[in-house]
């Protein structure tokens, strides 16, 4: 599923202050199958920009079309992976993993169970199934919440710093994963990061966004052949050129 | 396993000390007249009597009777209410003014309606119960809806989840701990309203019973009276502080 981001502007209005201006003016052409990174210093609308595409909040003007549909409201169509732990507590990760699925009334109970201990046994949770979220590790809930959305057939998975809470090694595990599943389900992903590294390792494309108001500065291809490795001499270069350009501002 | 031993044997020394104060100062001493405080021995006698011919377990009967009758009523009317007004602004904006008014008046002072609307027996109980724990379980459960996880709500509708599913899958789950503090709550109140209304607009229970005796000089079934109220009450703590560790989320 391809995504047209046309004229996007979102200002957030509070009575204290004037109007703030969040995004102006983007347009972004996302292709069907592509993997996107926004990139950019926080407060630059990334997030904004992410919650626009799942249809959670609303643009101020322009509009955004996914698969040739104005987005209004969220949908099944369009999964969201959340920085914050977002499993429902009282779910055991087999109820997790099948929540979408009955909520969409796909497949009958059984086929879905079936479908869900594959898919956990993909990424080595299958053990965990009857477990409650409360009982993993953080790495393990976003894997969990990755399976949970890639299950449902979202075409589009949007991803809000998933891995920001994890450590290194973690983190590179899991986006080594994510490129796996990537491959192999061909979903289209837009995936929200303010890490350079990670963006160079898991893009097609980085659009890298300033703040102020938020808008889109630059569009990298990254054009690396996957694997990647970061201690190769075009990683680390397209690394470094990207640091320069990028205005993190802290 | 001598710490644990000890752990087990603490609760109990204080009760043990004071019973014996009570014993020396009353039966041993002989200080007051038995009418006036009336010493373990008494109670115990007391006991005796109300559980042999029966008027204990029929008047605790009564009274648990009408506390579930009440807290039933108005968990049926708060627990739905509190998700409507806590799921919809405007709705809880219409009501909050009404409620913030309502809700301090003490349960008892609905004791002369009671009478006058349902005369003396155990609807009138019933109502100050219901009147007593109706606004505690509706205000926690409005707060529980309202402080359901906003991510697990994104969450559930981009997993293709529509308004009825996300009520019903995401927002009922996430109240249910709150929804049990207020039932945990009401039933301490429902308990304190059941006797007031006892000993004024009915003529069983546990209160009627603590009254009839105290006006028969019998005070020692009046003490007996109370401690079982007390231990009522612990029971239901036990009870709902169980449930509570059984929610872990």
């Amino acid at each position: 599923m391809s995504i047209e981001i046309k004229n996007i502007n979102k200002t957030f209005e509070s009575k204290k202050t004037e109007k703030l201006s969040v995004l102006e003016d983007i347009n972004l052409h996302i292709d069907d199958g592509e993997l996107i990174c926004l990139l950019g210093p926080s407060g630059c609308g990334k997030t904004t920009l992410l919650r626009l595409i799942a249809g959670l909040d609303h643009p101020t003007s322009g509009e955004i079309v996914a698969n040739g549909e104005v987005v209004k409201k969220p949908s099944g169509d369009r999964a969201v992976i959340f920085q914050q732990y977002s499993l429902f507590p009282w779910l055991t990760v087999l109820q997790n993993v099948t929540f979408g699925l009955e909520m969409t009334k796909q497949g009958s109970k059984e086929e879905n169970i079936a479908a869900a201990e594959r898919y956990l046994t993909s990424v080595g949770l299958i053990d965990f199934k009857d477990s409650y979220p409360h009982e993993l590790s953080g790495g393990m809930k976003q894997r969990v919440a990755i399976i949970r959305s890639l299950l449902n057939h979202s075409p589009i998975l949007l991803m809000d710093e998933p891995f920001s809470a994890l450590d290194m090694q973690n983190r590179h595990k899991l986006q080594e994963q994510l490129i796996g599943v990537w491959k192999r389900f061909e979903n289209t992903i837009v995936f929200v990061t303010h890490d350079v590294d990670e963006a160079v390792y898991l893009a097609d494309k980085i659009v890298i966004m300033d703040k102020n108001p938020g808008k889109i500065a630059k569009i990298v291809d990254v054009g690396i052949e996957r694997p990647r490795k970061r201690e190769s001499a075009e990683f680390i270069e397209l690394q470094e050129s990207i640091v320069e350009n990028l205005d993190m501002g802290e | 396993m001598f710490d644990n031993y000890k752990n087990k044997f603490i609760p109990f020394i204080v009760p043990i000390i004071l019973i014996f104060f009570w014993y020396l100062i009353t039966n041993g001493m002989g200080l007051f007249s038995s009418y006036i405080l009336p010493g373990p021995i008494d109670v115990v006698n007391s006991a005796w009597t109300v559980i042999e011919n029966g008027k204990l377990l029929t008047n605790t009967i009564d009274t648990l009777f009408k506390v579930f009758a009440g807290l039933i009523l108005a968990s049926v009317i708060a627990i739905p209410a509190g998700i409507l007004l806590g799921w919809y602004k405007t709705l809880e904006d219409l009501c909050t003014f009404v409620i913030s008014v309502l809700r301090p008046i003490p349960p008892v002072a609905w004791i002369p309606f009671s009478i006058l609307w349902f005369g003396i027996g155990t609807l009138p109980a019933v109502f100050i119960i219901f009147m007593g724990c109706v606004f505690p379980i509706l205000v926690y459960t409005i707060d529980g809806v309202k402080r359901t996880d906003k991510v697990l709500v994104e969450s559930a509708q981009t997993l293709g989840a529509n308004d009825w599913n996300v009520l019903k899958r995401v927002v009922l789950p996430s109240a249910v701990p709150y929804v049990v503090s207020g039932l945990k709550v009401g039933i301490g109140i429902a308990l304190m309203c059941t006797i007031s209304a006892e000993m004024i607009g009915s003529s069983s229970g546990l209160g009627y019973m603590i009254l009839t005796a105290t006006n028969l000089f019998d005070t020692g079934t009046t003490v007996v009276g109370m401690l079982v109220i007390g231990l009522i009450g612990l029971a239901f703590d036990f009870v709902f502080t169980k449930a509570q560790d059984r929610i872990f989320w």
